[in-house]
């Protein structure tokens, strides 16, 4: 009952906000700038749906910034050389995956902190993708490459349907699956599920692998988007997922939060970026502000139950 | 003395070491001189003072992400003060330093008392200080600082900058607060288990937010000696690079995941492995964008080890 006179609440505060947004800024309440800043809001949300089960679980995947660059620079490089697109984008999916499945290996397997793991993985990914073409960015890809991060289908932006089918499959899969029954007791209370007789280390194993997938599907828009891949293009967006899915009330205590809040958290972000872009706003200033706002959003909502876990 | 030299041969990082450095030895040229070794224990001499920070942090089961962010901020400040504020050296230290402490009372605050987890905290400082930096500079790398402040960190002493041995003395200092201090014992015990040591009467709230205070004086401690070795004052001096070489550091050095565990000698030792494959990657003139992914595959493998050790044991 708490959770949804929470969720309605959310919602009156996320319209009073658009309306007080509109009032402020003229240009920002028309359906061109709408669909534009879910165009912009496309590359957190889609890495918000793979986070926000990693937070369920009472993970966190830091590596998301470096897959982010890892991943389209996979694809970008093979399509460069020739490699059919669809070929291409493949790898760069395959190479998220395979990353995410790591970060899962030394969670399940080894019980190292996620912080720490999925950091090293992220920086190593980060790596990779600088040493791939010696630092330098890459572009000028094929035409229907770039058409996936700027075309339109029936007057609607690829970016944002391509964001809706990523919101649908983690929906499906955390709400309408038993897979995702587990995922939400797992966050609740590990040992239950294991004596249940669960296979824990295969759950956790599949969230760290679907993050990377979502990572990879973000990585390569952001890179259709701009036409271009920049080896450290992934840094900014690291902190404004985490801040969608906190945002969208997804609890770092663990056990609960919903995949279309954490997407609803991440138009926030968007829409709050747009409106401070149009009102010319600087972008370091923006990140103090997103940073701050991220802080007192944990302390504010998590609260009551991080409490009893944290170290006292 | 017996005690540091089993604990430094359990952590493993000195077989690290003799092995790296021989392969250097073999395998690199000009890497088996004199002048290199110099050359190898000047450029740890700074992450030698950040590490210690994040040694103790890593013993309360925390991460400071903020740590390279706040290299940056205390590199613009001390170029602001000391240049286009033009006040006195011994002020600029201090109050880079008060700044350092001050960035990590909050994280400490927000952390203990918020009950903010470690990693979203100084992810989102880190941010914000960064932000700040860029604001206050405006883009604008500060050059040619006063001599009198340059003094501070390059006066050399029988071959050495003065930078060297303030990092010893930090280390010395660091070595006896970890290893033979109540404050930690504490650090250790809250590590291990937090409940445990508040229940046993252990000042734990106090002695969590001072590691994280200490852990950003010395990272802006390292910004200041850092701005004065490169004689340039910016915001992306140390960064996320920075805070992962200080990680490795610590990590490789032997400081436990789960807290509780850390030795200072053992970190020393992480900071020399790395920067001995610094060097090497220097040396054979290959692309330097391999550091992450070698930082990051090292990491990995002790982290590995260790595990397969721990269950052979």
């Amino acid at each position: 009952m708490g959770q949804r006179v929470g969720r309605i609440l959310f919602f009156l505060l996320g319209v009073a906000a658009l309306a007080a947004a509109g009032l402020l800024v003229p240009h920002f309440l028309t359906p061109a700038n709408l669909l534009n800043v879910v165009r912009q809001s496309s590359i957190i949300g889609i890495g918000a749906v793979g986070m926000t089960m990693v937070i369920v679980i009472l993970g966190i995947d830091l590596s998301i910034a470096g897959l982010i660059a890892l991943c389209p620079m996979v694809s970008g490089l093979l399509m460069l050389q020739g490699v059919p697109i669809f070929i291409s984008i493949v790898a760069g999916i395959i190479a998220g995956i395979g990353m995410g499945l790591f970060n899962g290996l030394m969670v399940a397997k080894l019980d190292v902190p996620p912080f720490i793991t999925t950091l090293v993985v992220g920086q190593v990914s980060q790596g990779l993708a600088l040493i791939m073409n010696n630092g330098r960015s890459i572009g000028g890809f094929p035409a229907s490459y770039v058409h996936i991060g700027n075309g339109s289908f029936f007057g609607i932006p690829v970016s944002d349907l391509l964001l809706l089918v990523m919101m649908g499959i983690g929906i499906f899969i955390t709400q309408f699956t038993p897979t995702g029954n587990r995922i939400y007791a797992l966050g609740g209370n590990e040992t239950v599920v294991r004596q249940e007789g669960i296979n824990v280390d295969g759950l956790k194993l599949f969230v760290y692998a679907f993050s990377g997938f979502c990572a990879s599907i973000a990585g390569i828009l952001l890179s259709a988007q701009l036409d271009t891949v920049h080896p450290i293009q992934g840094d900014p967006y690291l902190l404004d997922t985490i801040a969608a899915c906190v945002i969208g009330g997804v609890s770092l205590a663990g056990g609960e939060g919903r995949v279309a809040m954490a997407v609803a958290g991440a138009l926030i972000i968007g829409s709050v970026r747009n409106v401070l872009d149009l009102l010319g706003v600087h972008p370091f200033f923006q990140n103090v502000l997103v940073g701050t706002i991220i802080i007192l959003v944990v302390f504010g909502s998590g609260l009551s139950r991080y409490r009893r876990t944290a170290p006292v | 003395m017996r005690g540091i030299i089993q604990t430094t041969l359990k952590s493993g990082s000195v077989v690290i070491l003799v092995l790296l450095v021989l392969v250097g030895i073999v395998f690199v040229r000009n890497f088996a001189s004199v002048d290199n070794a110099a050359v190898i224990v000047r450029q740890s001499a700074i992450p030698a003072i950040a590490v210690l920070g994040m040694t103790m942090v890593l013993m309360t089961g925390g991460i400071d992400l903020s740590l390279g962010f706040v290299v940056g901020l205390a590199s613009t400040a001390t170029g602001f003060m000391a240049k286009v504020w033009g006040l006195p050296v011994g002020l600029t230290v201090a109050a880079t330093l008060l700044l350092g402490a001050l960035v990590g009372l909050v994280n400490g605050v927000i952390i203990q008392y918020m009950k903010v987890p470690s990693f979203i905290t100084t992810l989102g400082t880190g941010y914000i200080l960064y932000g700040i930096s860029q604001l206050v500079s405006a883009g604008n790398v500060i050059t040619r600082l006063p001599p009198s402040l340059l003094a501070v960190g390059r006066t050399d002493l029988l071959g050495f900058p003065t930078s060297v041995y303030i990092a010893a003395g930090i280390i010395a200092l660091g070595w006896f607060l970890i290893h033979k201090s109540v404050f930690g014992r504490t650090l250790s015990a809250f590590g291990f288990n937090s409940r445990a040591a508040f229940l046993s009467g252990l000042p734990t709230a106090r002695a969590n937010v001072l590691t994280y205070v200490l852990c950003s004086s010395l990272a802006a401690l390292a910004g200041l000696l850092l701005t004065i070795r490169v004689n340039a004052a910016q915001p992306n001096m140390g960064g996320g690079v920075f805070t992962f070489e200080v990680i490795t550091a610590a990590i490789v050095g032997g400081t436990s995941l789960f807290g509780g565990v850390g030795s200072v000698i053992g970190s020393l030792f992480g900071v020399l492995i790395i920067k001995v494959i610094e060097n090497c990657i220097n040396l054979m003139n290959i692309s330097y964008h391999l550091y992450l992914a070698v930082q990051g595959g090292i990491i990995l493998t002790v982290i590995v080890m260790d595990k397969i050790r721990s269950r052979a044991a």
